[in-house]
């Protein structure tokens, strides 16, 4: 079999493995059948190759495929993470500009798109990535069937509404990043305060992943306390009111850790990268673990049936994509958040052309 | 206790947690012994970066220490792992251009540096890396007397030295990242072509890390064979003849990769990141496995003693820094090369103010 590993290009002998190896008599070759996970990571700027850079070191895939405009930036990007072969598993690592190197992915994950100009008007800049996402999701739906797609490029909701549409894939197996970060900033935030793990913190942050994201106030638990219910009961804390205001400034300033982020260092990209990988993980591990994500929210939480509009919503998630939406209590003001976020997107997918 | 998490700023009460949480009756307070690993990292580019990254994501740090001269980036690089919160074990993550962060590091891993300008000669770029190192050596010595000395800024063996030198800190606890991923590289195009895992391929590329460095062919093997002796005496293979000139010319390919890969995506950080987080395991986790990185060659390999110059040379390494060096059969012309990388950094280091 030829060979195409660069030691042959310079010279080496391309028969080696056999005088080191011997294999057992009677081998059956490979089965058809059998399955190595592939993970396909569109776009590998900052967010993509982060988010690439994760899944590697977090060994969730035997397979990671780059897909990217810009050939040598690809190629330097592959050769990057191959150069660590030593200190990881064997994972498979290809590039391509060409769509045909994410053949029979389980995730397609796309990051790619257009940035904001300034002066740019919201409409025009979905405009602009609507054009790339033709260019994007019909190939990669067409390579890869019966993929789990996942967006992570903004405006998020609007994209993996378009996606959706491009893909001809059923809802379930559209999902976009959403609030799955927003969620973990807003984690981060409490459990710093509250000198407790992240991770014993149940926060969600709901809805259009930006400016008008909800957050749900009333849901919130700690190590399994209700934190609202436990402070408005407890004596003691008379003095402890949780003002709508300072609610209010804590969703900004959550919203807002994105943009500062961006201001200081250029661009945001390790947080999304665990963010993702995490994503990845609970799908491609069919964990059924609930994140808050970006997903078909028509018929949801008071949303009319007919907005087909994605939002996200915590939502239980597994090899099949999304599994299932909790079914959380929330206040007549919290869903009145949501139906309006529905809305807005509603009116804003009218004005595209699909 | 004053809380400084952002959240009180906004407004949120600063006793919530006393509500939530009671602490058992009659606990000592924290043992003053008690010791968290705590990692620091200096330079927030993308190899500090990338570095910083690893080692969070592969949970080898109770406490990560950043530090650059820019504090911008510095707070946007802190923030955006920060966020990461809900999909990581509990780190600390602190960030500040003022070293007193630094303190009590059980390892300090250096990656700033001046990048060569065109035209500058090597000499000049080491006298303003010299420099810059006067600034960061000493406070780092100063705030962590007994941690490990980790250098992977280049020229990273002259580095080292100087990092010695200005530490006044015993050899056995500076290192530089040396000839790590030159190997890595190496051994997954070996691994690549003999279609193995690299952790099976054992491979070093030794002495100077650069356009120097010495590939110890004698030395290799793959999975326990030893590779040249296994061809020799392979009668099938008599079509196997491993030419100097093949032999040479796949070293240089080694050496060319970072360059490729520089020219291609503008740097090099995800390896490197994958190739120090190994270093930092192997160091903090006392592994005692063997890794070539850069350390006081003096009396080694046919060094004379009194050149105090810092080479890669595979050693044993633990949580005392370097343990051993291993005592591998050299070919005469692998020492020989050794030994004049030797006498070219020393005349090198004879230059420097220090």
């Amino acid at each position: 079999m030829e060979k195409v590993s660069s030691l042959s290009e310079l010279g080496l002998a391309t028969d080696i493995h056999r005088s080191l190896f011997r294999p057992i008599h009677h081998a059956a070759p490979p089965s058809p059948t059998k399955r190595r996970t592939k993970i396909s990571v569109v776009g590998a700027g900052n967010v993509g190759m982060a988010i690439a850079q994760t899944i590697l070191t977090q060994d969730l895939a035997d397979e990671l495929a780059l897909v990217d405009a810009k050939p040598d930036l690809l190629r330097g990007e592959m050769l990057d993470l191959q150069h660590a072969a030593a200190f990881l598993p064997r994972t498979r690592i290809l590039a391509s500009t060409d769509y045909a190197v994410t053949a029979d992915s389980d995730l397609c994950i796309v990051t790619a798109g257009a940035r904001q100009v300034p002066g740019e008007t919201r409409l025009d800049l979905l405009h602009r990535n609507v054009a790339l996402f033709r260019l994007i999701v019909p190939p990669l739906a067409r390579h890869s069937p019966a993929a789990l797609l996942l967006v992570v490029s903004n405006p998020v909701d609007v994209l993996t509404y378009i996606a959706w549409k491009l893909s001809g894939f059923p809802p379930n197996r559209v999902i976009g990043s959403g609030t799955n970060l927003d969620s973990s900033r807003f984690r981060f935030l409490l459990a710093d305060h509250l000198e407790v793990n992240a991770q014993d913190v149940q926060a969600y942050m709901v809805g259009e992943h930006g400016d008008s994201s909800v957050a749900l106030w009333s849901s919130i638990s700690v190590g399994g306390v209700p934190v609202l219910g436990q402070l408005a009961s407890d004596d003691n804390k008379a003095a402890v009111v949780m003002e709508q205001e300072v609610l209010e400034r804590i969703r900004k300033a959550v919203v807002d850790s994105a943009y500062e982020v961006i201001r200081l260092k250029g661009y945001t990209s390790w947080a999304i990268g665990y963010s993702v990988a995490s994503l990845a993980r609970s799908l491609l591990r069919d964990q059924h673990r609930i994140h808050p994500v970006s997903l078909l929210a028509a018929g949801f939480y008071g949303i009319p049936r007919d907005r087909q509009v994605f939002l996200s919503l915590p939502a239980q998630i597994g090899r099949s994509g999304i599994l299932t939406v909790a079914n959380l209590h929330l206040t007549d003001e919290e869903a009145a958040c949501l139906q309006r976020s529905a809305e807005t997107l509603w009116e804003l997918q009218q004005k595209l052309e699909l």
